[in-house]
Parts: C-alpha cells; sequence; structure tokens
C-alpha cells in the first residue's frame, strides 16, 4: 500500500501532465476499445453470413409430385441438411415479381420449381458444401444445384480484412499507448529527480526507488482504459438506440457491446501496458 | 539502557552473509588505505591518500576548491569509487561491498550538503521520515524519531511546514536532522555552510558540536577558514594536490604539523607541489 500512496503522491505533485497523460492514453485506448468492439460484432456477423447457410436444388423439369417428395424427403435425411423446403413454380413466381405487374402475370411454367436447402452449422465450410452440391446432383430429379459460394466468399474475405486491419491498429494503438505512458513516467523522472537522488542518499533499495513509478505507469494505464470504456459505453448506448433496428434487418444480428470479462481483461491490460511503458522509461532512465 | 541505535545494527545490515561482526566495534570507523581516485590521467584528484578516523571524532577537511574534499566523501558513501587501495567503514571495504549492499551502507552514513537536497514539495516531516522508512521501520516508531530529530535541530513543531517555504538556514537544520534521525555512526557533511552567511554558519557548526557531542563521528568539510577558527580544537586534515595533511592537535597546532608533513613529503616523492591554503 505504501507504493501505492508514494505513487499518489507523485501524481498529486504532477497533477497536470498525469491529466494530459490519463486523456492521451484513454483517446489511444478508447481507439483501442472500440476496434475490439467492432472486432466483436464483425465476428458476429460472420459467423452469421460467413458461410453459406443455404444451398437451392433445382428441379428436372417434369418431375411429378411423388419424385419431388422423394427427394425432398431423401435431402432432408441428409446429415448436413437442416431443413428442405420445396418451392413451387407460382411461389418462385411471387418472390420474383413482388410488385411487377408484367412478371406477376407470365406463365408459372417460366418459373424452375426447386428445394430451398438450410444447412446444419458446422456443414457451411467450402469442402463440405462442394461435397454435399455434388451428391445431391447425382441424385434423380435434380437439374443442378446453387451453393452461393461466390458470394459468401467475398463476404468472408471481407471479414477477414476487417479483422486483420483491426489487429493492425489494435498493434498500433497498443504500441502508442506505451509510448505515451513511458514518456509520460520520464517526465515525472526528471520532474522528480531531486526525490529520486534522496532516496539513494539515504539508503533506498534499487526496488524501492523504481516501484513508485512502475505503480504511477499501471494507475496511468489503468486509468486511461477505465475512461476509455467509459466513453465508449456512453457512445455506444446513445448511438444504438438509433440505428439498433436498421442493423438488425440489414445484418440479422443486433450489436452488443464488450463483455464483462472482457472490459475487465480490458482494464487490467491498460495497468499492464501502463506498467510496461513505465518500466521502460525507468529502465532507459533511472539510473539507481 | 537507551533505545536501541539503528547504527548499531549495521554490520548485521551492510554484511551480505547477515552475521553480526563483533570486532568492528573496535576498530577506528574509517581508515582510507593509500587510496587514489582519478578522473582525468593527467591530474589525479587523490593521490595515495592514507588516513584513520575513530569513533567520536569531530574531523574538519579542509583545502581550496576543487582539491578533492567533496570526491573523499563521495568515496566513503559509494557515490564514487576508489581506483586504487581501500576504505574501511568499520572494518569492512567498501569498494568490495556489492551493488545491494551500498543502500546499507548509506544507512549507516548521516550526509549533509551545501545545496540541502531536500524535495521542496514534501513537508518537513517526510524529508526527515524518508531516511527510516527505506528501512522499513513502522510509522510509529518513524514519528517519535522524527519529532526527537526536529527538537534536536531546533524545528519542533514545525513538520507540517513545506521544505520550500523554509529559510536557508531551517532547511540546512532539516537535512541535518535527515542526517541524524536514525542514528548513524558517522555524518559527514560537505561544505553545509557554504550557502549560508556566517550567523547562520555559526549556528550550523553549532549544531554539528552537539551532534558530535551526543557521540556521533563527524567529518565536516569547508573552505571557510573562519569556521575552522571557530572550533580551533578539533583534529584538522588538509587536501592539497590530492595528498593529505594532518593537524591532529586541530588548528592552533597546524604550522608545526604541516611542516612535518611536508619534509615527510618531500622525502617521499620529490616532485610533490603541494600548496597550502592556510
Amino acid at each position: 500500500m505504501k507504493v501505492v500512496s508514494r505513487a499518489l503522491r507523485g501524481v498529486r505533485e504532477h497533477v497536470r501532465t498525469q491529466l494530459v497523460s490519463v486523456a492521451t492514453v484513454a483517446l489511444a485506448l478508447f481507439c483501442l476499445a472500440a476496434a475490439t468492439l467492432a472486432a466483436q460484432n464483425i465476428g458476429e456477423v460472420s459467423r452469421r453470413w460467413g458461410g453459406p447457410v443455404r444451398m437451392t436444388v433445382y428441379l428436372a423439369d417434369g418431375a411429378t409430385a411423388e419424385q419431388i417428395e422423394a427427394l425432398r424427403s431423401a435431402l432432408s435425411a441428409l446429415p448436413e441438411v437442416g431443413s428442405a423446403r420445396y418451392v413451387s413454380p407460382s411461389e418462385s413466381r411471387a418472390v420474383v415479381a413482388g410488385d411487377d405487374r408484367v412478371m406477376a402475370s407470365a406463365s408459372a411454367e417460366l418459373f424452375p420449381a426447386t428445394v430451398e436447402l438450410s444447412l446444419v452449422a458446422g456443414a457451411t465450410d467450402g469442402g463440405r458444401v462442394e461435397s454435399l452440391a455434388s451428391r445431391v446432383r447425382r441424385l434423380p430429379s435434380v437439374s443442378d444445384v446453387e451453393t452461393y459460394r461466390g458470394i459468401t466468399g467475398q463476404l468472408q474475405s471481407f471479414l477477414a480484412s476487417g479483422r486483420t486491419a483491426t489487429v493492425v491498429f489494435g498493434v498500433i494503438v497498443l504500441l502508442c499507448a506505451i509510448a505515451v505512458v513511458s514518456n509520460t513516467v520520464r517526465l515525472s523522472l526528471h520532474a522528480r529527480m531531486r526525490e529520486v537522488e534522496v532516496l539513494r542518499l539515504v539508503g533506498a533499495s534499487p526496488q524501492y526507488v523504481r516501484s513508485p513509478f512502475l505503480a504511477e505507469g499501471a494507475l496511468l494505464g489503468g486509468g486511461g482504459a477505465l475512461v476509455a470504456i467509459s466513453l465508449l459505453a456512453f457512445v455506444f448506448f446513445a448511438m444504438r438506440g438509433r440505428v439498433d433496428s436498421a442493423l438488425g434487418d440489414v445484418l440479422g444480428v443486433r450489436p452488443v457491446f464488450l463483455s464483462l470479462p472482457i472490459l475487465v481483461a480490458f482494464v487490467l491490460g491498460g495497468a499492464g501496458l501502463g506498467a510496461t511503458g513505465s518500466a521502460l522509461a525507468v529502465r532507459r532512465w533511472l539510473k539507481v | 539502557m537507551g533505545r536501541p541505535r539503528i547504527g548499531a545494527q549495521f554490520g548485521r545490515q551492510f554484511r551480505p552473509d547477515g552475521h553480526f561482526d563483533r570486532s568492528a566495534a573496535h576498530k577506528p570507523i574509517l581508515v582510507l588505505e593509500g587510496v587514489v581516485k582519478v578522473f582525468r590521467a593527467d591530474a589525479p584528484v587523490l593521490r595515495r591518500v592514507d588516513l584513520t578516523i575513530e569513533r567520536g571524532e569531530f574531523v574538519f577537511v579542509t583545502g581550496p576548491s576543487g582539491a578533492g574534499k567533496s570526491t573523499l566523501l563521495k568515496l566513503v558513501y559509494r557515490a564514487e569509487t576508489v581506483d586504487e587501495g581501500r576504505i574501511l567503514f568499520c572494518g569492512r571495504d567498501i569498494a568490495r561491498l556489492t551493488d545491494e549492499s551500498v543502500p546499507f551502507l548509506r544507512r549507516n552514513i548521516g550526509v549533509v550538503f551545501q545545496d540541502f537536497k531536500l524535495v521542496p514539495y514534501w513537508s518537513v516531516f517526510e524529508n526527515v521520515a524518508v531516511a527510516l522508512e527505506v528501512a522499513g521501520m513502522p510509522s510509529r516508531i518513524i514519528r517519535s524519531r522524527v519529532a526527537m530529530a526536529l527538537e534536536r535541530v531546533g524545528l519542533a513543531g514545525r513538520g507540517d511546514d513545506l521544505a520550500s517555504v523554509l529559510s536557508g538556514g531551517e532547511q540546512q537544520r532539516v537535512a541535518v536532522a535527515r542526517a541524524i534521525v536514525n542514528e548513524p555512526a558517522i555524518v559527514l557533511a560537505d561544505e553545509p555552510t557554504g550557502n549560508l552567511d556566517p550567523v547562520l554558519a555559526l549556528d550550523i557548526l553549532g549544531l554539528f558540536e552537539e551532534v558530535h557531542e551526543s557521540g556521533t563521528t563527524v567529518v565536516f568539510a569547508t573552505h571557510d577558514r573562519s569556521l575552522l577558527e571557530q572550533a580551533p580544537q578539533h583534529r584538522l586534515i588538509v587536501i592539497d594536490d590530492g595528498r593529505t595533511i594532518e593537524a591532529r592537535q586541530g588548528l592552533r597546532a597546524v604550522g608545526g604539523a604541516l611542516d612535518a608533513q611536508r619534509q615527510h613529503r618531500d622525502a617521499d616523492d620529490a616532485v610533490s607541489t603541494a600548496r597550502l591554503p592556510l
């Protein structure tokens, strides 16, 4: 406790410098927390849309009702398939035509009859989807199979790029935060050089001299992290009410805030980051 | 049976093996043997200095500016290390102490400087208490010992004042209180009156006399001759041109002692050009 009280005494003595530092660290960590929040929600979108979750089986012309039902039953029994629903040509016409009267008046025979498959979780990776499509193509009454891999592949690639950008951004922000804390502690060290000199003079051990500076760095980092997540929470909950339903309709997922374990880890990580920055400064600038 | 002296524990504290060396109590407190210190190869600051200081002595170290007075003191509290020779503090060679042991050595040496070396934004109490806090003393004992030290230097009741609001003389009193609060074996004073007017200088000298009277060894470095004249009974060591010349009986006997020393040195080193500043 004495170490913390000595660190707090140092903070009090140079409160303006420390406030500027906490604000700077908080800004850097706010960016990191926002990136983490984005990564978490992108992950959710990725899970929802990252793989082909459906497949369309086009039926051969002239397939009878019995053949269609037999095919639907056979498809339903496949382990990769969650559900199989028959869509008649008139249903297809209604979906495609929508409000278009010209299309709605076209003959239903112009539209294909299909069986829409929804795939179970774990069956949506590229290899298994292709294997399933190949098996389905060999079944009687099947004309063709659409796997939508092109579209989901592009989305997957986009999400992967987003994740990589988040990680790179996070690393840059971390390094910046370490540099900020390190420089703040360096300033503090220079401002408190007389104190260090006196401590050495009266026989303080190197650990005794260094420990308050390490604690000060940890306090700066932890304090900055707390300010950052408070600010992010304020912004998130203020905006969520406005964009929540729109995002839910478009993406099929609703944005969620960082979980408690992540928040705790963030504050502890901020403190660790501050201690690291401080340790670098102490190692470089404090000779005891 | 008084309070246990922190200084009395130093043998156990700064010996890495943790065993108390009883024989240390009967040895001179400080012995310099052939000490050489060189910052520039062509002008050594100290040239084979031999010196013995007994327990309870009050020793003036004098000489012109740059003669090596501060360097001599720095070697004792290990702010510098000797290039040749050795320094025995209570029988232990300071040069051979490990870095981990140096703080324990310093807890047994009080040091007072010309520029006071106080932390301006700490209170008087905090500036004195720090010498005990680093040794891990309980706060109850720290409070009582700091109060006693402040009383000894005439600053009773001033513990809450910030060091920065004190006058020069008061700041030096705080520095003396910090130096004596843990009852060290020896107090080193490096030009402690250099920043003070003559009246305050005498005041501070009186304070060191009181510290000495309580049994503490005092080594007082100054180039101020008027101070030496105020306490002519104390042993005098003159440093000049890197060598020491002694007057064990003080300033009154300095002439004869210096002549003898000079003759001895001339025989030993024909090229010596040491000049006496007095």
